[in-house]
């Protein structure tokens, strides 16, 4: 190993352990009881670890309820959402019809937009189709990404054109096309805005705040904003921190399976516009 | 082997059908149920259980209504409300307190108990405690039922002050007590504790001012009157205790904050709720309370929660009865009590005794005591943005960037122009 790369990988890990350092902290909190998460000096390791609070997440909220909603609803807003970036990637990116580009932009100035500006038209929008406390209302607003679509035409802009022609010639359709050619290079970009939608999706708290009444059809977030008293200088704060690490592992998981194919797809996406 | 998978199936068929046609699990009076909502933001995380509990009550009294709880978290509790009553969709029963009481009832949202309570033989106003059921009412409509009230007082670290040679705090205690147990107390604490701690924003501000003899509004709440000599008195007396070092400065609470402070027996005095009892009944060291200090006068907060009732609801007759039991019943009240879920809002002295025998604090009559002489905060229709106005120049004079006169005026101006909008 050679000093330079020595000094990378220190580097590196100084930024790794920045960054993991919350986390740690997180999860050293919720095995902590009530005063020594505040005691100073702080304790990294916990003096009395104990699982109590744990135990008192569960007591206070159905978790398991709350992972089962949030897993079948980012399933399938994540699946709509490949789905539907991947067939307007492609066209935007290999189709010629009038107003493209047009079309395009109007799409993408869509991102600009926050959230919190067409919260409410989009409320009331789903309250005259009668969607309002149902899942169908929670996945539709969001079953479509301008960022995906961004990003799968800009991946499939790099596919070249000799594959497609020699396809053609050998009489493919365009769904052909799309389905053996352009998809199957693509699997990296899916990956990657698989796990992002996964994450907006399961981290996501107004939309199903102001859509979802029902104690049994909750997602994981407003399950956990219930372990926030009324008054917020006595929140038991360790037990907080039991619930936000619990809620974070499917991530962790879906992030470390797919973790090589993200990066790929970030450094070739840029690569033609 | 194979004959017992048939019986497991046939089993299986057999429930199924039972299941499908009404045999099994099915309370015969289910299809004239009715069912209403409640929606709450006190019960999670730490009364859930008591909730429940109340609502098993309930329907066991009331075999004909169903009540379905939906819990909400305090910080969005009222983002999500408002959606729901625009959408047309409130709960038919949900909790309000009083700070946020007002815009509702003006907003004509809320249902008037009075056509309720008319109906009903039984009902006795008497049953709860006067002042927070009177704060419910506007123009001569009853718009909900007190279920809790609570009020702040002076927790103190016993050890703390022994080790100090300081004098235990009592309700005789004036604001120049305070400071002068505040400057022994400074003189003996080690590094990093702290004497007193009072936050200093909107709802100590109103406290204060009142203990100072001051008002904050004029008789008709068309001006402030919270800019004059008692409020100067008030917010120097806030100020100047984070000037003399005798209350921890923000950066000094860091992360820790003041419940942190206390807890970790950093801070011998604290001005809080006495919401916290529970969650400082295993402290390590000896903790007891007293009525705060006053001024002029003795003035302490008044929060009360209550019950009401959608305008809109389809059920206003189990919608009352629901917010009756959960307010006043003896069972409720006693479920109450038992979870240290703050203090039912009843006039009943024997159900409130089961609160007093309770052996930590060991100065809970201080509590009713502090209820004495009750300041309920200023309320207006826009409530959220004259708070929000106030606790802004309160914390620009707390940091010297303003004068506690330039303060004052300046949160009066703002006030005075949220009044002409009302």
């Amino acid at each position: 190993m050679n000093r330079q790369s020595l000094r990378s990988k220190i580097v590196v890990s100084i930024f790794g352990l920045a960054m993991l350092f919350p986390f740690i902290w997180m999860v050293s909190s919720s095995l902590k009881v009530g005063a020594e998460a505040f005691a100073t000096p702080p304790t990294l390791i916990p003096k009395h670890p104990t699982l109590e609070n744990y135990r008192r997440v569960f007591e206070i909220i159905d978790l398991p309820r709350l992972f089962l909603n949030s897993l079948i609803i980012s399933i399938i807003i994540v699946t709509l959402q490949l789905t539907t970036a991947s067939l307007a990637g492609y066209a935007f990116a290999r189709l010629h019809f009038r107003g493209k580009n047009a079309i395009f932009v109007v799409y993408l100035a869509t991102m600009m937009i926050p959230f919190q500006v067409i919260l409410v038209p989009m409320f009331i929008e789903m309250r005259q189709l009668g969607l309002i406390d149902s899942y169908l209302g929670l996945i539709l607003p969001t079953c479509t990404s301008a960022f995906a679509v961004f990003l799968m035409r800009q991946v499939m802009l790099g596919i070249p054109r000799e594959l497609e022609e020699a396809a053609i010639l050998d009489g493919a359709s365009h769904f052909r096309l799309f389905r053996s050619i352009a998809l199957p290079l693509c699997v990296p970009t899916l990956a990657t805005l698989g796990i992002l939608g996964f994450m907006g999706t399961w981290n996501a708290f107004l939309w199903p705040l102001v859509m979802i009444y029902s104690p049994e059809k909750m997602t994981l977030p407003l399950g956990l904003a219930l372990l926030s008293g009324e008054h917020s200088s006595s929140n038991d704060w360790p037990m907080i921190m039991a619930g936000t690490t619990l809620s974070i592992i499917p991530i962790v998981i879906v992030y470390l399976l797919f973790q090589r194919k993200i990066a790929q797809s970030f450094l070739t996406a840029g690569l033609k516009g | 082997m194979k004959g017992r998978k048939v019986k497991i199936w046939a089993a299986g068929v057999v429930g199924i059908l039972a299941g499908g046609v009404g045999l099994v699990g099915t309370p015969v009076h289910a299809a004239t149920k009715t069912t209403i909502t409640y929606y709450t933001f006190s019960a999670a995380p730490d009364h859930t259980k008591a909730l429940n509990a109340m609502v098993a009550a309930f329907e066991k009294k009331n075999p004909t209504i169903h009540v379905v709880v939906q819990n909400g978290a305090y910080g969005d509790y009222f983002t999500k409300l408002k959606t729901r009553i625009v959408g047309n969709l409130a709960p038919d029963t949900f909790e309000l307190n009083f700070e946020n009481f007002v815009p509702y009832a003006l907003s004509g949202t809320l249902l008037d108990l009075n056509s309720q309570s008319k109906k009903d033989k039984t009902f006795k106003k008497s049953a709860y405690y006067g002042k927070a059921y009177n704060v419910f009412a506007m123009k001569g409509k009853q718009y909900g039922l007190p279920a809790s009230f609570s009020t702040v007082v002076l927790f103190y670290n016993k050890d703390l002050f022994k080790s100090a040679g300081v004098a235990l705090p009592n309700s005789s205690w004036d604001w120049s007590d305070e400071i002068a147990a505040s400057a022994a107390l400074k003189a003996k604490l080690p590094e990093g504790s702290y004497a007193d701690f009072q936050p200093v924003q909107f709802f100590e501000f109103y406290k204060t001012l009142a203990a100072a003899g001051g008002k904050f509004f004029n008789a008709d709440k068309t001006k402030v009157l919270f800019n004059k000599a008692p409020g100067i008195a008030a917010l120097n007396n806030l100020i100047n205790r984070v000037k003399d070092g005798y209350m921890p400065n923000k950066a000094q609470l860091g992360t820790v904050g003041e419940i942190g402070l206390f807890t970790t027996g950093k801070l011998a005095m604290i001005h809080t709720g006495i919401w916290n009892f529970d969650g400082f009944k295993d402290l390590p060291f000896g903790w007891d309370i007293a009525v705060e200090p006053g001024s002029v006068s003795p003035s302490n907060h008044f929060f009360s929660n209550a019950v009401v009732a959608s305008a809109k609801t389809k059920h206003p007759e189990a919608a009352w009865k629901w917010a009756r039991f959960m307010t006043s019943d003896p069972a409720a009240v006693k479920i109450r009590i038992a979870a240290s879920w703050e203090i039912p809002a009843v006039s009943d002295k024997k159900a409130l005794a089961g609160y007093l025998n309770n052996p930590l604090p060991a100065n809970r009559p201080a509590v009713f005591e502090a209820l004495k002489y009750p300041t309920v905060p200023p309320v207006i229709r826009q409530q959220q943005q004259m708070q929000d106005a106030v606790s802004a120049w309160l914390e620009k004079a707390l940091n010297g960037s303003v004068s506690v006169t330039e303060a004052l005026n300046s949160a009066a101006s703002d006030v005075n122009a949220l009044l002409e909008k009302e």
